[in-house]
């Protein structure tokens, strides 16, 4: 499978485009995720996997490695990730949860309608982690904004590794 | 007109009045609005909002008009004031006078990773991170990231970049294998390339500089003076190349409405690629 086939699939999401680029109505400006529900629909797609109705939730994009990424045990669970562990001291617990119906429709030109989007949630000793996705389907995380990993799991390690003995706020929104 | 200079020749009265300036936008509060504006438009390229900043071929228009008005702030306080450029091939090591005392301090402690050296270490009271990513209101690094050892790129990778001819590419996200723009902002492809070059000088300097709010580490500015010479740099390597899109994506391209093409204007400040190409009326690099 060629994963930015796939992965632009995966965003092929849930949010009709815009009759005109860059109305005002999908710019970024205005603090994300603290208002209009539409905003939180949108940021949402960002989360929108692989979850092609008929394909049992497979998060086909995340099983691919990237080169830039030191090993951290690679995970090829068929299913949707999902994990708790101790990690260097810290505990880590993640998944991928919260089935919600995604409505829209698929762009023209863009494979596999996202049916269904789903949303991942991470926590580092029970603080939100907040997690965004790349086009090929691996997951970025506010902690480590420039580059990205395959798994949520190998995510919430790397932030671990970044963040040494600190802790992440409590205060800002990482959730969206 | 004015220059912006190697950050390596700097005076020592150079650095001081650039550090004052910035300490005075950060007591301001005017620093922390840059920090929130970069975070602001941190979108990636599987979201369906319009991106002009990151895995984007606005990155380089983007960043540089962002750097200018954040030049302008400090000139507010010191007109005397520009952004200077930290070329990390040259000034590659821990050891650089970029991170002396005199400057912008060094490597974050073990442990917590807090910059405990300099005008930035919390202790001198001047500097207090703001709705970071912690809950710790210090500035953090951790140079190399040790845990997973990070080199900071070299000459041969930067003009790798510079001789491609193309601008940018299709997908015009962080998945373009090929184009000056994404060889510079350096997403790892998978199969294809590891994180590179822009990226890669986040992630060696750690800490503050990896995460959402990278702005708070004050030589974000210093990289991005110099990538944005870069730019200038491979303009003048190949004269003929312009910058892609020229024009909007046809309707049903899935980057329609997501991306910036020369003549569409960028948020916030309605500025299109094509009025930022050159900047030889603004300053110039020495
Ligand atoms: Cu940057």
């Amino acid at each position: 499978m060629d994963p930015t086939t796939a992965t632009d699939g995966t965003t092929a999401t849930a949010v009709p485009p815009a009759d005109t680029p860059h109305s005002p109505d999908a710019t970024p400006a205005g603090a994300p995720g603290r208002h209009r529900p539409a905003r939180r629909a949108v940021l949402r797609t960002a989360f929108t996997a692989a979850v092609v109705a008929g394909t049992g939730g497979v998060l086909a994009p995340v099983l691919f490695k990237d080169p830039g990424t030191p090993g951290r045990g690679e995970r090829r669970s068929q299913a949707p990730e999902r994990f708790s562990e101790r990690y260097r001291g810290r505990d880590i617990r993640g998944g991928v949860s919260g089935l919600v119906p995604a409505g829209g429709q698929a762009r023209p030109g863009e494979a596999a309608a996202a049916s269904t989007a789903t949303v991942a949630e991470v926590t580092i000793d029970g603080r939100p982690l907040h997690v965004m996705r790349r086009a090929d389907g691996s997951y970025l995380s506010e902690v480590n904004h420039y580059e990205s990993f395959p798994t949520l799991l190998e995510t919430a390690r790397a932030a671990v590794d970044e963040l040494g003995t600190a802790q992440l706020s409590a205060t800002t929104p990482h959730t969206i | 007109m004015y220059s912006r200079k190697n950050q390596r020749n700097l005076t020592r009265t150079e650095k001081k009045r650039l550090v004052g300036a910035i300490l005075e936008l950060k007591r301001s509060g005017r620093y922390d609005e840059f920090v929130s504006l970069h975070r602001q438009y941190y979108v990636t390229d599987a979201e369906s909002r319009p991106r002009p900043a990151h895995m984007t071929p606005s990155f380089f228009p983007w960043h540089r008009r962002y750097l200018l008005e954040f030049e302008k702030a400090l000139q507010t306080v010191d007109s005397g004031v520009t952004v200077p450029y930290w070329d990390w091939t040259q000034d590659n090591t821990p050891a650089a006078s970029l991170w002396a005392e005199d400057f912008l301090g060094g490597n974050g402690r073990a442990g917590d990773r807090q910059v405990v050296t300099g005008p930035f270490a919390y202790a001198e009271g001047n500097w207090r991170i703001r709705a970071g990513v912690t809950d710790d209101r210090f500035l953090r690094r951790d140079f190399g990231r040790p845990s997973a050892p990070v080199t900071l790129p070299t000459k041969a990778e930067v003009d790798r970049a510079l001789g491609d001819p193309v601008y940018d590419a299709a997908p015009w996200n962080s998945l373009s294998t090929t184009g000056f723009r994404n060889r510079i902002e350096g997403w790892g492809i998978r199969g294809v390339r590891g994180v590179g070059n822009h990226n890669r000088v986040h992630r060696w300097i750690g800490g503050s500089m990896a995460g959402a709010a990278s702005p708070d580490d004050p030589v974000f500015w210093l990289h991005h003076a110099y990538i944005d010479l870069l730019w200038t740099r491979w303009q003048k390597a190949h004269p003929r190349a312009r910058y892609l899109p020229d024009r909007a994506p046809a309707a049903g391209d899935p980057q329609r409405g997501r991306i910036f093409a020369l003549d569409d204007p960028m948020p916030p400040w309605d500025a299109k690629p094509s009025q930022l190409l050159d900047h030889s009326r603004l300053y110039r690099y020495v």
